[in-house]
């Protein structure tokens, strides 16, 4: 388990159970302010797990939690304050369907913020300029495509200016020729200095934009190392058979 | 000729216009135990949902009970069974009957639309830092309600089909003035054909509204993501 000195997000010991299911065990993780992880692992192995525990919409069983080296209190309103530091962006989308996208970026700020509306307009289309999709604000979420809908959630998240971003799978439900749209504004978003824990199988995303990988199989966290170290040569046999499978053939 | 249909039809449009005033009771009772219901509704699917057991349990017997009983009946204990302790005049109990009935009606109407919206949404409020109830009023609702929509309408009808059963109570509704006019001129089915065509205008009228309603929600959102 890599310790960072000052780990802008630690977690220690984390353990989460579904009914009898043991689904995360003794997790400890510590990211690095600027860091982008990427978490790979098998169907089932607790990837989206780990990332709603992190963010609070799951609660874990045990573990600690702390932010900037202060421990988070599990209590209400201090998770609905944490919650404001971390973006997410889901598999899904779960774009808000009776707004438009311009609205859909503005809530976070205006709504949980309160922010004046006109700050969080221009905010919004902003961010929405940066996704490449402004003109597409007043238009509703069921017009867009897949790749749209996901930049605009992601602008979304951005709107309330996280200091970590988590993805989960954000490309997984997309159509092929649209993945690469949503990952280079994930990658520049690394780029800029953006701290993001990313699930994902994209693996070229994984070589270009992570400072590390993590390997969970089972509810562990198996293996932990650089893309170039992980990709070529894996240490536990559990990790290199996962690979295998991901990894083009050569 | 003229017997071999037993009826006078053509005292319809002469007679049309007599129930104007049992159809506006009609329609009052409808309208007010509409908005009883509403209310208890709204209070009764959130009662359901409530993760305090007392609550969900006391909404989910109102539920049953309600159901499982005919509204005659409940319109019978308001207005006779309370007796002993309340008189409540006919009109009054007519529209508290058809509320507490509608109401069960409307809560699982409620609670089924607030349910089906994808718990992805309330999680994508949750993630930007929303509390639980904002998220549910700014984010869940508003789809919820969209959804109510047409199986509202279509439980709306029957009400206003079900308050005729105050016309067993004497409340002056349209059934009540269409059998007490029918046996006055001796024309039952032709006072009783009168009193179908004014239920017919009024449901008519209300799926048209619905109908109307439902076109201009569906604009925003084609699907669910
Ligand atoms: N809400 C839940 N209730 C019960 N079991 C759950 C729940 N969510 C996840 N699980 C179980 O926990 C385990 C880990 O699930 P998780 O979704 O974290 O896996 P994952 O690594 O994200 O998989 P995938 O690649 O398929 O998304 C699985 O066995 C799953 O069936
Ligand atoms: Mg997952």
């Amino acid at each position: 388990m890599t310790r960072l000195k000052d780990p802008f997000l630690r977690i220690e010991h984390l353990e989460k159970w579904y009914g009898d299911l043991h689904v995360l065990r003794d997790i400890s993780l510590d990211i690095a302010e600027k860091e982008v992880v990427v978490v790979i692992g098998a169907s089932g192995s607790g990837k989206s797990t780990l990332l709603r525990c992190i963010n609070f919409l799951e609660r874990a069983q045990k573990g600690k939690f702390f932010l900037d080296g202060v421990k988070i209190k599990p209590a209400e309103k201090e998770l609905n304050r944490v919650r404001q530091e971390m973006g997410m962006v889901f598999q899904h989308f779960n774009l808000f369907p009776h707004m438009s996208v311009l609205k859909n970026v503005m809530e976070g700020p205006v709504h949980v913020k309160g922010l004046p509306k006109k700050e969080a307009r221009d905010i919004a289309h902003r961010l929405l300029d940066k996704v490449g999709l402004d003109d597409k604000a007043d238009t509703y979420p069921a017009m867009l495509s897949g790749g749209q809908k996901q930049r605009v959630a992601i602008a979304r998240a951005l709107a309330m200016e996280p200091r970590v971003m988590l993805f989960d799978e954000p490309t997984s439900a997309l159509d092929p020729e649209l993945v690469g749209d949503v990952l280079k504004v994930m990658e520049d978003l690394g780029r800029e200095g953006m701290t993001m824990v990313v699930v994902t199988h994209e693996m070229w995303f994984a070589k270009e934009a992570a400072d590390r990988v993590i390997f969970m199989d089972d509810g562990v966290i198996l293996e932990e190392a650089t893309p170039e170290k992980m990709f070529t040569a894996p240490e536990h046999e559990r990790t290199q058979a996962f690979l295998k499978q991901i990894l083009p053939q050569e | 000729m003229g017997n071999i249909i037993p009826w006078n039809f053509s005292v319809i449009p002469e007679y049309f216009f007599v129930f104007r005033e049992a159809a506006f009771y009609t329609l009052q009772i409808t309208t007010l135990g509409i908005l009883v219901g509403l209310i208890i509704g709204l209070l009764v699917a959130f009662g359901k949902i409530a993760k305090n057991r007392v609550i969900s349990h006391i909404s989910g017997a109102y539920i049953f009970v309600i159901r499982g009983t005919p509204l005659l009946l409940q319109l019978f204990i308001i207005y006779y069974g309370l007796t002993t302790i309340v008189t409540v005049p006919p009109f009054p109990s007519a529209v508290f009957a058809l509320g507490i009935h509608n109401g069960a009606y409307i809560a699982e109407i409620f609670r089924g639309s607030i349910i089906s919206i994808d718990y992805g949404q309330m999680e994508a409020a949750r993630s930007l830092g929303m509390p639980y109830t904002r998220a549910m009023r700014r984010i869940i609702l508003p789809q919820a309600f969209k959804r109510a929509v047409p199986p509202l309408g279509n439980q709306f009808i029957i009400a206003l089909k079900d308050s005729s059963l105050a016309s067993t109570i004497a409340v002056p509704e349209l059934l009540l003035r269409g059998r007490q006019l029918g046996s006055s001129t001796f024309m039952y089915m032709e006072m009783l054909i009168i009193v179908a065509l004014w239920y017919l205008l009024m449901t008519s009228v209300l799926s048209y509204v619905v109908h109307r309603i439902e076109k201009r929600l569906r604009v925003s959102d084609r699907d669910q993501t």
